[in-house]
């Protein structure tokens, strides 16, 4: 088992001498998942793009953990020549989350730095362009954190049809069409 | 209301005109916009029914809102719409039209489309075949025959009821208001 | 010429939401002078949805319906990137016969994409015979998946534990007899477009992108394949039956689109070679491994990320479950993503009006998926 990773275990290894806080694990083969302080994220970056050729930016994502009163950062980072692919993750205060920009070292870090800023409302420091990019005059919270109520927010802005007015079930007419039972669903399965 | 709608529209002649050359604007607003180029093409051919494209709203006679409309397209189809000339139609195309349909919990997406425009069919479907495309069309073109296709006066004598639906969802009204 | 003044006005254009050619709804704002652009910035919203918070108040059963329609033109791999994620979340083992099932439904898509992208890329050039070919022969791979999955357009078939039900009697024949009428007719579309005077014109020296900075750019898929540099996802991480089969990756150099257009024209003939393959070797056995009862199906927690090779560039999902009846999060990272947003941004100075679209199209723009 140990030979199999060993390019992973060797990546461990180099990361563990000059970053001592970070927590490394690995998944599977060609998984790697970092955990990292937040001020530490742009020279760690800097770090795996310059010496150790992860110079592919897959995509940023924004996690909302309410119980934990956090926001999470995944950066998704990928080495061609060494088919590994790093998950860097950083946890941010909910109550004023802010992070360094990545626009210095790629152009489309930007991006995702805008659609993360509308959906989730974290700032980002020396990026120029955040403001609308997807959504147009939005005036609630912003959508993806999970106190947004979405079926709350449909029912007072939208109309709906009424249904039939037999309010007929359509699976008991089929079923007695076909001489067939409707199957069960809230039993368990042993 | 009939009586006061047939005076303005036309007679026989007029109506046999137009609903055998329908012109549809060339914009797909959502996921209903993949199967109408295999409608045009040859296995399906709806040019025989005298339909075909138009560039801009000036020449169209047709809109087909293909499928959900997200509000910020819905504030650029209004304008669109009252930019076309008389006599002008609205096609309904899937169920996101109709109610909602696969995005009924969607907080950007309109749930009634005849709240905001004057519809005079609906095509049911997710996604409708190339024939029930034609087949909407061929319904249109019955309804126009018996005189009875009016979406665009509906619209011009209920102006308030559509303006206060409209505003209620798009919130920053920078529009032109025609006046007619 | 001594003494004359010359003042050029700068004036803003905005190139609508609807664009010649088959891509989506995207409105480019340009600052042009005369017949050049100057710069450029893009407008996007047009088709949101919100499907990420549309797949965390939904089980995970109903969130493979709703996955198909994030990619309107190919919604295949949506499916497989799902279904392969909760397999690695639970530890599932998918049937042989599955594998090389999901490799065929796969194929099939990507043709049906490039065929429609042929359309595309010509109709925006002005050439409009192309576009009915095409669009026509086209419908011949959706009759087949119309056989197969019941729906023409969104398929529903491929979904966690292998696919939903087996090959119908005599399918071999009739795909195989779609084949070789598909490999006489691409003899015709050499002839119309890819060795036409107007289009060859056209398109090379167009939309140039530098070898060095393609991968710092971020582009991927054919495009990173027409600029010399060989990597495709089904090489680097295969997986389903890829590293079984006998199939060679294409490149092409020159960077311009007429070697994106290049790149996409062989792997047309590379697609129904595996076809082909994927038919002969089929093994038989059970085409499904089922899980518990689909309204009381919790995954075990924890995170994937998963990619699959596109049509148009690697496509990914990166899931986070946290062991209850929902998702936690899914975030879905589509290939025109860079394309469409920062790199048009930068292609754009110096090129003229009519040759946007074109652009667009060769990059394979498509903004369904860039706005989800």
């Amino acid at each position: 088992m140990s030979d199999e990773l060993k390019q992973e275990q060797e990546i461990t290894q180099i990361i563990h001498k000059t970053f001592k806080s970070a927590a490394v694990e690995i998944k599977r083969a060609g998984r790697l998942a970092v955990k990292l302080r937040s001020d530490l994220l742009p020279p760690f970056i800097s770090y795996l793009k310059d010496y150790m050729q992860f110079k592919h930016l897959v995509m940023i994502s924004g996690v909302d953990w309410i119980e934990e009163n956090a926001f999470e950062l995944v950066y998704h980072l990928y080495s061609y020549e060494r088919k590994i692919h790093v998950m860097v993750k950083v946890r941010l205060d909910r109550n004023n989350p802010q992070m360094q920009t990545l626009l210095p070292f790629w152009d489309h870090a930007g991006t995702y730095e805008r659609e993360i800023h509308e959906m989730l409302g974290i700032h980002f420091e020396g990026n120029p362009d955040l403001g609308e990019f997807i959504l147009e005059d939005w005036d609630d919270i912003p959508p993806m954190r999970r106190d947004f109520k979405t079926v709350e927010y449909v029912n007072d802005l939208y109309e709906w049809r009424e249904g039939r007015e037999d309010r007929q079930d359509v699976r008991k007419t089929i079923a007695e069409q076909y001489d067939e039972t409707i199957p069960d669903f809230d039993k368990e399965e042993k | 209301m009939k009586e006061d709608w047939g005076k303005e529209a036309g007679n026989i002649i007029a109506n046999w005109a137009r609903k055998h050359s329908l012109w549809v604007l060339a914009y797909g607003t959502g996921c209903g916009a993949i199967e109408l180029p295999p409608t045009m093409t040859s296995k399906y051919d709806a040019e025989r029914f005298g339909l075909r494209g138009a560039a801009t709203p000036r020449q169209a006679d047709v809109l087909l809102i293909s499928g959900y409309l997200a509000v910020k397209t819905l504030k650029r189809v209004i304008r669109t719409y009252e930019q076309m000339q008389a006599p002008k139609y609205v096609i309904g195309f899937g169920s996101c039209t109709i109610n909602g349909g696969m995005y009924w919990d969607s907080y950007n997406t309109v749930k009634r489309l005849d709240d905001y425009l004057p519809v005079d069919v609906f095509i049911n479907g997710c996604m409708p075949r190339p024939e029930s495309v034609i087949d909407g069309i061929i319904g249109l073109q019955k309804l126009i025959t018996e005189d009875k296709a009016y979406g665009w006066i509906k619209y011009q004598k209920n102006l308030d009821w559509y303006r206060a639906n409209q505003k209620k969802v798009i919130k920053n009204w920078k529009m032109p208001d025609y006046n007619w | 010429m001594a003494g004359i003044i010359k003042q050029e006005k700068e004036t803003t254009l905005y190139l609508g939401p609807q664009h010649p050619g088959i891509t989506g709804n995207m409105m480019i704002e340009l600052k042009v002078t005369g017949d050049t652009i100057q710069r450029g910035k893009t407008h996007v919203g047009y088709l949101h949805r919100g499907f990420e918070k549309l797949m965390e108040e939904r089980l995970w059963m109903q969130c493979f319906p709703i996955v198909c329609r994030i990619c309107v033109p190919e919604p295949d791999p949506n499916e497989e990137n799902l279904a392969r994620a909760i397999e690695e979340l639970e530890g599932r083992e998918v049937p042989e016969r599955a594998k090389y099932i999901r490799v065929l439904v796969l194929e099939m898509s990507r043709l049906a994409t490039y065929l429609l992208w042929m359309g595309g890329q010509s109709g925006s050039a002005g050439l409009y015979t192309m576009p009915q070919w095409t669009v026509g022969d086209r419908d011949y791979i959706l009759d087949l998946f119309e056989e197969l999955t019941g729906g023409r357009v969104y398929h529903m078939y491929i979904w966690a534990g292998g696919v939903r039900r087996d090959l119908p009697d005599g399918f071999k024949g009739r795909v195989l007899k779609v084949m070789d009428y598909l490999e006489e007719r691409l003899v015709e579309y050499d002839r119309l477009l890819f060795e036409n005077a107007i289009f060859l014109k056209r398109a090379i020296g167009v939309g140039v992108i530098d070898k060095e900075k393609a991968m710092e750019w971020g582009v991927v898929g054919p495009p990173l394949r027409g600029c010399g540099i060989a990597h495709d996802v089904r090489k680097d991480e295969p997986y389903e039956v890829y590293d079984k089969l006998d199939w060679e990756l294409i490149t092409h150099e020159g960077g311009d689109v007429y070697s994106r257009a290049m790149v996409r024209r062989k792997e047309i003939e590379q697609s129904i070679s595996i076809i082909r393959q994927v038919l002969d070797k089929m093994p038989s056995g059970p085409v499904h491994n089922p899980g518990p009862n689909p309204l009381k199906w919790k995954v075990p927690s924890g995170e994937a990320y998963v990619r699959t090779e596109s049509a148009r560039g690697e496509f990914g999902y990166y899931v986070v479950s946290d062991g209850s009846l929902r998702p936690r999060r899914v975030h879905v990272r589509g290939p025109a993503y860079v394309h469409g947003v920062s790199l048009l941004e930068r292609m754009l100075p110096g090129t003229n009006i009519a040759d946007v679209s074109f652009i667009m199209n060769s990059l394979g723009t498509c903004p369904p998926e860039i706005e989800r």
